[in-house]
């Protein structure tokens, strides 16, 4: 027996410092609706798995085995999240060979990761993918050689593959005590509007269409896909000064479900609530895609798209690798093309033993925070702003989908995000067992002291968190769960706060380092597939315009970007 | 008779009376056994002048026997008579139960049906003689013969009324069988009670009352037993109930009329289903010029099939279904592969039990001709069987002439449903080519022929049709205003537009 907890977002908040103002937001949680009572969980299976959390902290201790041997690999990408695959795969398809993707996971794919059991394919992270905008080339590009777009509508854009798109019902929504299908503003306001809710609703809408549909004098969008294309107008970019709770305060809009809306899409998207979300990001997330958009989704997620490149890159991708020093062999004061290379140590996680890569030029595709630690000599003036939301994700196996399911299910006034459906896109009509991957970003405003308390609990305390959270809209749940896997994702995702996308460290990012370059989705500040695509093809097309190798650009139009 | 008013004969003259009273209880158990074995044996196999004829026979003539059998009782008559109350009222009481389970669990419907008609008609025939011998000192003989037979006559009369009037439709065949057995042995317990003083019997005691517990278990359990718990819900009485891993099977009886119920819904009645099944059918089948290879997804009852076997054109037909349970019960089945002519025990026939958007998706072959017949879209998970996505795969695996044949819902009750899928196919790249007949106990229904020719009106039809004909078909495919096309979106993977408009439609004819 255990007991299920209903975790509240008090709970979370003791855990860090500034209580006060992350209460102002209007979604504290109803203490006291849920009772807390003991459930039988005997028959659950499972562990918390993956993320080495061990071998990060060997990092930064130090210590590890001196490299025994020295290998020439010509470039080196370091790490094979979506960023560093992007990179490798648009070298291949451009015909450069001489290179190597290091990733210290047994199986690339970062936080795009995915796992399997019986039952289904899962994702361990991102799970979908927008049917992407006219700007995001590189992703049309990837999906259509994937196969995933079926026809060429009439006006010539791709016409995707109805099996790989989301199937209905896409979302519903536990409120007041019930499941109600859909989750828009619309559809939750719709059930019991407070005064002026229908109003402050309007006005939401109204200024959606208008970004949607602003272009600056070049043509830019206000909120682009990769977000470097975004227009820099000054009013634009004054939003990233405030933050998303400061808009809605400005704004008048005190609508208590309008905030628990926008607060979910920011959790869901960014790891961060209303007020630690800056509010161009907040913009970016509703504004960025046409209206009506679709989503593409796959039972493992977007572990689909990993699976295609890694196919295609099997022999370059070397995994259980931990690269833990890089260093320059020249001085990178110099010309760039002067330098004489870059020292890779790595050390195999698999035999404890270590090699040195002598590269000419290196992707380097990790989280920036870690270059502190890997990247010699590397200084990023304020590169503490980059910061990171924990997450936890859980995969569930139940016996039977739960009467209803739709793909994507959401409880109101939850700290969870709800969960999905792995085996929703299965075209069989028989009912059966299914897998359901539950998210709960820590979204509170101190990371630092969450990620402690995260990494501290027991794989119990997670089946009595979730349990409690899916209880009251799920009766007799755990009777139907027979396994609970938990992912523990230290530092899950780059923090939009406000300030940092349009702040300096995060722009000097972008700038190569030597031989240096840089390709992740902490660049962009929004941890998108899109933004962490842009980057490593960026940064595979960089290369090979400096190294002289003849490619296609698969980012089109794209100017040049911050 | 004795004249003297002792104490002695006056107890002697009550128990004398106490034992007429229970020929009448006896005489009234005894036929409603009867007429319960005829009711089920005519719910099951149908022709109640045959069901009733051979079971009065056979009750008749076992009773005789019992007669006959009663010569070889000789010592302590009373406690012999309250023995064969007790096992009167245990076979009787559990007739319904065992039938019922006969009937769904095995082949040998017949044996049990027989031998249980017997077993009761001999015991309730050794009962009258027993108490003729029992009370022949009481009374003079003509005296005897005349109470205990009229009072045996008025038992059948009691029975025979209560059974049409109040027990069939208020109390339902299983519970009338406990309480009938219920009262032949509560008649054993009076009799021990009565003769107490005379005979102790123990043994007899402790039988009555288990059996009597184990009755009255049965009042409260037997329709988890048989699984017959939503019989209430039902217009007709119940005959069989399944669960399959996928859904609830129930067939109900009435008139010679059998119905079969999926999760509730009517999937046909045996007095017109010849009319659906022909309609869906043999349009797109004649049509087609060389129908060698034919596939059917869904119908399990195998009634498609069926009509499918009787164009002689026809090599092979793959019936893809996802419920083994459904195609057991339709091959297997006496009762029920009778309906569908055992078409599925053909060798022209192969039973794939698979999910069929699944199994499209993995098999390569083509077939000159397909029929669909699955469910109506009114779910989620049966709605992606309606989708452009289902029909291009279906596209794929038909012949560059052949013809597929679609239920899709009413056109009049569900009329937006009914042209959503009408788009859907066309939408998919086929011909649409829609049409309707109407079924009295579905009401008007729809159909869609998809092929990728334009559809050519058949000359001729099989022989042996009860409903199509050269002259009716070309009225079926013209529609009456109320049915007319009304605009309507596709239905998509992604939208289930149909599920909506089938749910909304249906919910406006809803009482
Ligand atoms: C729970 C969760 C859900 C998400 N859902 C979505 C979604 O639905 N849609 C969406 O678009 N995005 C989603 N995202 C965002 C996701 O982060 C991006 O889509 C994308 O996967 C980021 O890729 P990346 O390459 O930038 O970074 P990462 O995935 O962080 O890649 C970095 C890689 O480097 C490796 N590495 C780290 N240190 C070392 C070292 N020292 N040596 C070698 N290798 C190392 C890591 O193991 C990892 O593989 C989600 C993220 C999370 C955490």
């Amino acid at each position: 027996m255990t007991a299920i907890r209903h975790l509240t977002r008090r709970d979370l908040l003791r855990l860090s410092p500034s209580v006060a103002a992350a209460l102002a937001v209007g979604c504290r949680s109803r203490t006291g609706r849920f009772v807390d009572r003991e459930i039988d969980t005997g028959r659950i299976a499972g562990s918390i798995v993956g993320a080495s959390h061990e071998v990060g902290h060997r990092l930064r201790a130090g210590g590890l085995p001196e490299p025994q041997e020295i290998r020439d690999v010509p470039v080196v990408i370091v790490g094979a999240g979506i960023a560093g695959l992007s990179a490798g795969w648009k070298l291949a398809k451009s015909g450069f060979r001489d290179f190597e993707i290091l990733e210290l996971e047994t199986d690339a794919g970062g936080n795009s990761r995915w796992g399997a059991n019986e039952v289904s394919a899962y994702p361990w992270g991102a799970h979908y993918l927008p049917v992407p905008s006219s700007e995001s080339t590189a992703v049309r590009e990837l999906l259509e050689e994937m196969g995933m777009v079926h026809d060429l509508g009439p006006d010539g854009d791709p016409i995707y593959d109805p099996r790989h798109l989301c199937h209905a019902p896409q979302e519903r929504l536990f409120i007041d005590g019930r499941w109600q299908e859909g989750i828009s503003a619309r559809e939750l306001l719709g059930t019991a509007p407070a005064p002026g809710d229908q109003a402050m609703l309007a006005e939401f809408e109204q200024q959606v269409r208008r970004y949607q549909d602003y272009r600056d004098a070049r043509g830019r969008r206000a909120f682009a896909l990769p977000m470097a294309l975004s227009s820099d107008d000054p009013d634009l970019v004054a939003l990233d000064r405030i933050s998303m709770l400061e808009y809605f305060d400005r704004a008048g809009w005190t609508s208590e479900r309008l905030r628990w809306y926008v607060d979910y899409c920011c959790r869901d998207d960014y790891g961060c609530s209303l007020e630690t979300t800056s509010a161009w990001a907040a913009w970016h997330y509703f504004c960025s895609r046409d209206e009506e958009v679709e989503y593409l989704t796959w039972p493992e997620g977007n572990g689909r798209i990993v699976r295609h490149i890694v196919e295609r890159l099997e022999r370059h991708l070397h995994s259980g690798m931990l690269v833990y020093r890089i260093r320059l062999t020249a001085d990178p004061g110099t010309s760039e093309t002067s330098t004489e290379g870059v020292d890779v140590d790595v050390l195999d996680t698999r035999t404890n033993s270590s090699v040195r890569i002598r590269a000419r030029q290196v992707i380097y595709a990790l989280p920036r925070f870690t270059a502190t630690h890997v990247l010699a000599g590397y200084e990023l003036p304020g590169i503490d702003a980059f910061s990171y939301a924990p997450w936890m994700v859980a995969n569930l196996t139940v016996d039977r989908l739960p009467e209803g399911a739709a793909w994507d299910n959401v409880i109101y006034d939850s700290l969870s995000l709800g969960y999905v459906v792995a085996t929703h896109q299965n075209l069989r009509v028989a009912p059966g067992p299914s897998v359901l991957t539950y998210y709960m970003p820590l979204a509170v405003p101190n990371p630092e002291v969450a990620r402690r308390w995260m990494l501290e609990r027991s794989w119990d305390d997670w089946v009595s968190i979730i349990l409690g959270d899916l209880a009251p809209a799920h009766v007799g749940l755990e009777s139907l769960v027979t396994q609970i896997d938990v992912m523990l994702w230290g530092h899950a995702m780059i923090r939009p706060v406000p300030g940092f996308l349009w702040g300096e460290p995060r722009r000097r990012a972008a700038e190569a380092f030597g031989p240096v370059r840089f390709a992740h989705s902490d660049m962009s500040g929004i941890s998108l597939f899109e933004e962490a695509q842009y980057r490593g093809v960026r940064a595979a097309e960089d290369l090979m315009r400096d190294v002289g190798h003849a490619y296609r650009s698969s980012l089109g139009l794209a100017e040049e970007g911050v | 008779m004795d004249e003297h008013n002792t104490p002695s004969t006056d107890d002697r003259h009550s128990k004398s009376l106490a034992l007429l009273c229970s020929v009448f209880a006896i005489a009234t158990c005894g036929l409603i056994y009867e007429l319960l074995a005829g009711t089920i044996a005519s719910y099951m196999l149908g022709d109640s002048v045959t069901q009733f004829s051979t079971i009065i026979g056979v009750y008749l003539f076992s009773m005789g026997l019992g007669s006959y059998l009663s010569r070889y009782f000789h010592k302590d008559l009373i406690a012999v008579f309250i023995q064969i109350e007790i096992l009167v009222g245990l076979i009787g009481g559990l007739s319904s139960l065992v039938l019922f389970m006969a009937f769904a669990e095995l082949d040998a419907f017949r044996v049990v049906l027989y031998s249980w008609v017997a077993l009761t008609g001999i015991l309730v025939g050794l009962e009258i003689p027993l108490v003729l011998r029992i009370l022949k000192d009481q009374f003079p003989f003509s005296d005897l013969i005349s109470k205990v037979l009229s009072l045996d006559y008025l038992g059948g009369l009691a029975a025979s009324l209560l059974f049409p009037l109040w027990l069939v439709p208020q109390v339902g065949l299983m519970q009338s069988s406990f309480v009938f057995g219920v009262l032949n042995v509560l008649v054993a317990v009076w009799t021990c009670h009565l003769f107490r003083a005379q005979h102790r019997r123990p043994i007899l005691t402790v039988q009555a009352y288990a059996v009597l517990a184990l009755l009255l278990t049965g009042v409260a359990f037997s329709e988890v037993l048989l699984d017959f718990s939503e019989r209430r819900l039902y217009q007709d009485p119940v005959i069989f109930a399944r669960s399959s891993r996928y859904q609830r099977i129930v067939a109900t009886q009435a008139q010679g009329e059998m119905r079969l119920f999926l999760n509730g819904d009517l999937q046909f009645s045996s007095l017109d289903e010849y009319r659906y099944h022909e309609a869906l059918v043999h349009p797109g089948l004649a049509s087609v010029a060389s129908p060698q290879q034919v596939l059917v997804l869904g119908g399990g009852d195998g009634m498609v099939v069926r009509e499918i076997l009787k164009d002689q054109r026809v090599q092979h037909v793959t019936l893809v279904d996802l419920d083994p349970t459904m195609t057991d019960l339709f091959t297997d089945h006496r009762v029920f592969a009778a309906l569908n002519n055992y078409a599925l025990r053909s060798p022209r026939v192969e039973v794939v039990n698979a999910d069929a958007f699944v199994w499209l998706e993995d098999s390569t072959s083509r077939y000159d001709f397909i029929v669909i017949d699955f469910p109506d879209p009114s779910n989620y998970s049966l709605g992606k069987l309606y989708t452009t996505t289902f029909y291009r795969r279906l596209a794929a695996h038909l012949a560059p002439d052949g013809v597929a044949a679609i239920q899709s819902s009413s056109p009049l009750m569900a009329r937006r449903a009914f042209w959503c899928i009408v788009e859907t196919v066309r939408m998919a790249g086929f011909d649409a080519t829609p049409y309707h007949v109407a079924v009295p106990s579905f009401g008007e229904w729809g159909y869609v022929l998809a092929s990728h020719e334009p559809f050519q009106m058949p000359e001729r039809f099989p022989e042996n049709l009860r409903f199509l004909n050269q002259l009716i078909t070309p009225a079926l495919f013209t529609f009456p205003t109320d049915m007319e096309a009304v605009p309507v979106e596709v239905n998509r993977l992604n939208n289930q537009i149909l599920v909506r408009y089938q749910k909304e439609d249906w919910g406006q004819f809803a009482p």
